[in-house]
């Protein structure tokens, strides 16, 4: 047993793979940190005390572990969907009847989205009461007001793709409300979200796009950075 | 940290416990035990039945868009041998259009897309199709057939005939339905008693059983508005003027009256007015009913109505009566005789109020009987009632049901609004039609089928467009003096009371039609409607005889035939043995009653109309009752020349 292990550890694709022995002193324990790149974003000391779970709950874990709960299902349901006002709808109704274990997707796709605002709310009232918005991490904690943001924003733009009468309204009242801001500001944004003035098959493929590509996206750029700098401040 | 661990297994299983039940519930769904079952149900029939594959199966109608997956579980719905099979596998009945083109839902309601019963019955939240009830299925032909009379649709055709007859489209917009003719009101003040009025408009239906204006629950005080009002409406339309009655009818002795009551009941009789006017219930069905007439309206009016109708109600459908003068105020003088309302009660006295003419104005409007009536100076309030040309498209939260307690549907809603339409809230005005459950129902359903539902254009079957027949000339003139098309039609215009003429010169002799003007008769013993004696001069009757050999003939159907002994014998052999012609037409006064007697056919119809009616009577009357017996040429040949000996 022992033999084939350490066969398997000298072997050329091992060796390619990890470029460090095994962790048996201390620099090699700092070195798997080092070459991993699941892990090269870890400090390479931890304090013991943020170690605790109590002291983080591991919400921001939790949060990017929803995210992925959310890619993966959101991938999947992007299979059967399409932003379109005749077929919008009974797509949905298709997953809901006829699509295998399509309407434990969508319900997993919902309640992730839900929690996801909810963890994320929490984590961030954790961070204000451990204090740890304070300098040098300042920054970070805007990085972290800026995905909360985005958190809010990617629940809302999903609202309206079932195109149904609660999304239509929904998504109705809610740019109204910005058209109120004033000089004109507001009329242009809900403008340019709608792609037009009412809520139509425009607005569709608008809010489907903002969905599935562009928050998406910049949510995983502020999450890479607000990860990193997590890091680099000894946080977990 | 151990225990953290404990924690994570465990969390990590009942996670894979979760992901694993989706799967499974997809594996133990309700079709899957429908399909299976099937597929035992069908291996103790005799019958060999195709079993079906497991798997969700649907129906797509790519002109109506539509996916309807009914079927995977609704799986005999082609096999006959499943008629009385227990449901979801009972097959479907026999109708004109098959559901693998049209789907389902389209007639049916209910959510398509669905696989469970409750979801696909479509009796859930957030779903406004729900099924539809059985007895309101009819409405659905309605969404493509627009066509008044759609002939599998008994109840759906009922309902368009009441929408006419009752005149919806007085205050509501309605799709393809035209406005009724019904009398204006213009010169009612000269025609009608007041007391007679006030009793009417509080409830029609009092006067006769039969009358077809509304009940407007009007209190004591509106009814007497409103007819203070209509009594000021004393002059006619085209300044028509009521001539002074015959000095005979005012004043005569007694035996002067008894004598002129004895010539116009004669002349009444001759007339058959009966055949359009019940009279206490008895008769036509087309006109008023004139049982009560005389305490209703005022002789002076009656006496030139019946001279000239038209000339005080322009549109009426009525024939100007060739009386003589005579004749005239002996009519008059038997009706006023004959057709009291003894029983009518005299309204409690009232005195008018001095604004009723203001207050009146206001209540006709409100009431909409301009929507109905024609009134001088009082312009129509357009679609005073809701819209009805998609009332079936209604969703529910926009209906409010009040306190009635139905069970909240659009069906059971419409039903309740038409018997009776103020329960809802008692501010509304729409009249009461007293109309049975049955009307009520017909009327429901064929307002359910106004959708606004997309139906492609090629789908749709439209009405077809009204016949502009209007004969012109002398003709003409005397067709709408006589209001000919009130009974018949011509050329796809007018009413089938009667006969359609357009082929009448090539069916009947000259001779007979000339003669049936004078002295018009029934040709079937069990007919009811009877061509009213006109008496026409004999100038007016060239002139109708004339046009009509002109106009009402198609070439096609001039026909000489041999008429020689073999072939009279053998059409009579043919006539009273083969085909037992007997059980339905009368000769010298053997045979049934069904159709018309044939005694004198040689001298009433054209050889040639014979031969090709006997070769298919519904190319001439898609309703007549003849029987297509298919003849060879020779038969109908042999038959025609026997009935062509009987003179």
């Amino acid at each position: 047993m022992k033999k084939i292990f350490d066969r398997l550890v000298r072997s050329q694709v091992w060796r390619s793979i990890f470029r460090h022995g095994l962790p048996e002193s201390n620099r090699t324990r700092a070195e798997a940190i080092f070459f991993n790149f699941f892990f090269h974003l870890h400090p390479t000391k931890v304090r013991k005390r943020s170690i605790k779970f109590t002291y983080t709950w591991g919400l921001g874990g939790i949060s990017f572990g929803l995210f992925i709960v959310l890619v993966i299902t959101g991938a999947l349901l992007m299979l059967y969907y399409r932003p379109s006002v005749p077929q919008a709808y009974g797509d949905m109704k298709d997953l809901q009847f006829v699509v295998s274990s399509g309407q434990f997707l969508r319900n997993m796709h919902r309640w992730a989205a839900h929690a996801m605002v909810a963890i994320v709310f929490l984590h961030m009232l954790r961070v204000f009461y451990t204090g740890s918005y304070r300098p040098p991490k300042e920054f970070n904690w805007v990085i972290g007001v800026i995905l909360f943001v985005t958190t809010i924003l990617l629940s809302y733009t999903g609202y309206l793709l079932p195109w149904d009468q609660l999304s239509f309204w929904g998504i109705s009242v809610g740019t109204n409300m910005i058209r109120a801001m004033p000089f004109g500001i507001g009329e242009m944004i809900s403008f340019l979200l709608l792609g037009g003035n009412i809520v139509g098959e425009n607005a569709l493929v608008r809010f489907y796009v903002l969905h599935c590509f562009i928050i998406p996206v910049a949510a995983i750029l502020l999450m890479a950075i607000h990860f990193w700098r997590i890091r680099k401040d000894g946080g977990v | 940290m151990n225990k953290l661990r404990i924690y994570f297994a465990i969390s990590s299983v009942v996670f894979l416990f979760v992901l694993a039940i989706s799967p499974l519930k997809d594996f133990f769904s309700e079709w899957r035990g429908y399909q299976l079952a099937y597929n035992e149900i069908i291996k103790e029939l005799p019958q060999r039945i195709q079993p079906v594959d497991i798997g969700i199966k649907q129906l797509w109608v790519r002109k109506l868009d539509v996916v309807d997956r009914c079927t995977t579980c609704h799986l005999g719905l082609k096999e006959k041998a499943l008629v009385n099979a227990k449901e979801p596998f009972r097959s479907h009945p026999h109708i004109y259009h098959d559901f693998e083109e049209f789907g389902c839902t389209i007639c049916h309601n209910g959510q398509g897309s669905a696989t469970s019963y409750k979801e696909s019955k479509g009796k859930v939240k957030y779903w406004d199709k729900p099924i539809f009830p059985r007895e309101y299925m009819e409405a659905s032909c309605g969404k493509c057939h627009k066509e008044q009379v759609v002939i599998q649709a008994p109840i759906l055709s009922l309902g368009r005939k009441l929408i006419n007859e009752y005149n919806c489209a007085g205050c509501h917009k309605l799709e393809g339905r035209q406005r009724q003719w019904v009398p204006s009101l213009n010169g009612i003040g000269s025609k009608v008693n007041r007391s007679w009025l006030v009793n009417w408009l509080k409830n029609p239906k009092a006067y006769f059983a039969t009358a077809k204006m509304p009940n407007f629950q009007l209190s004591d005080d509106e009814a007497n508005t409103i007819a203070d009002f209509l009594m000021t409406f004393k002059s006619f339309s085209n300044n028509a003027i009521l001539e002074p009655l015959p000095s005979l009818l005012i004043q005569s002795s007694e035996s002067q009256t008894a004598t002129l009551v004895e010539i116009g009941s004669t002349r009444l009789r001759e007339s058959r007015c009966i055949s359009c006017h019940p009279f206490n219930g008895k008769g036509g069905y087309v006109a008023t009913d004139l049982g009560k007439v005389a305490s209703k309206v005022n002789l002076r009016w009656l006496y030139n109505y019946i001279k000239n109708p038209k000339h005080f109600q322009p549109n009426v459908e009525m024939p100007r009566y060739r009386f003589n003068n005579n004749d005239l105020t002996g009519v008059v003088a038997y009706m006023n005789s004959e057709y009291v309302d003894f029983d009518m009660a005299e309204p409690p006295s009232h005195t008018p109020d001095p604004l009723y003419y203001e207050k009146g104005l206001v209540l006709v409007k409100k009431y909409n009987c301009r929507g109905c009536h024609e009134i001088e100076n009082i312009k129509n309030s357009e679609e005073l009632g809701p819209d009805l040309s998609f009332i079936g498209s209604k969703k529910l939260y926009e209906i409010d049901f009040g306190l009635s307690g139905i069970s909240q549907s659009l069906s059971s809603y419409i039903f309740t609004k038409l018997k009776s339409p103020r329960t809802f809230s008692s501010k509304m005005k729409m009249p009461n039609y007293e109309l049975s459950d049955e009307q009520a129902q017909a009327i429901a359903v064929a307002l359910l089928g106004n959708t606004s539902e997309q139906i492609p254009e090629e789908l749709k079957i439209k009405p077809k467009p009204a016949s502009t027949f209007t004969p012109q000339g002398k003709f003409g003139k005397l067709v709408n003096d006589l209001a000919c098309f009130g009974c018949h039609t011509m050329f796809g215009r007018g009413r089938l009371v009667a006969t359609d003429l357009t082929l009448e010169a090539s069916m009947a002799k000259q001779e007979w039609i000339d003669h049936y003007f004078k002295v018009p008769y029934s040709l079937r013993p069990i007919l009811t409607e009877r061509m009213p004696n006109l008496f026409l001069s004999d100038d007016e009757i060239k002139t109708l005889v004339d046009y009509m050999e002109k106009v009402f003939i198609a070439d096609s159907l001039t026909n000489d035939i041999l008429i020689n002994e073999a072939t009279v014998a053998k059409g009579k052999l043919l006539y009273s043995e083969k085909y037992g012609c007997g059980s339905c037409h009368q000769i010298n006064g053997k045979g049934g009653f069904v159709g018309p007697t044939l005694d004198k056919v040689a001298s009433r119809l054209q050889p040639g109309w014979i031969l090709h009616w006997l070769k298919n009577p519904q190319a001439y009357k898609p309703e007549s009752i003849e029987p297509n017996n298919n003849f060879t040429d020779h038969e109908a040949e042999a038959i025609t020349a026997y009935l062509m000996t009987l003179h």
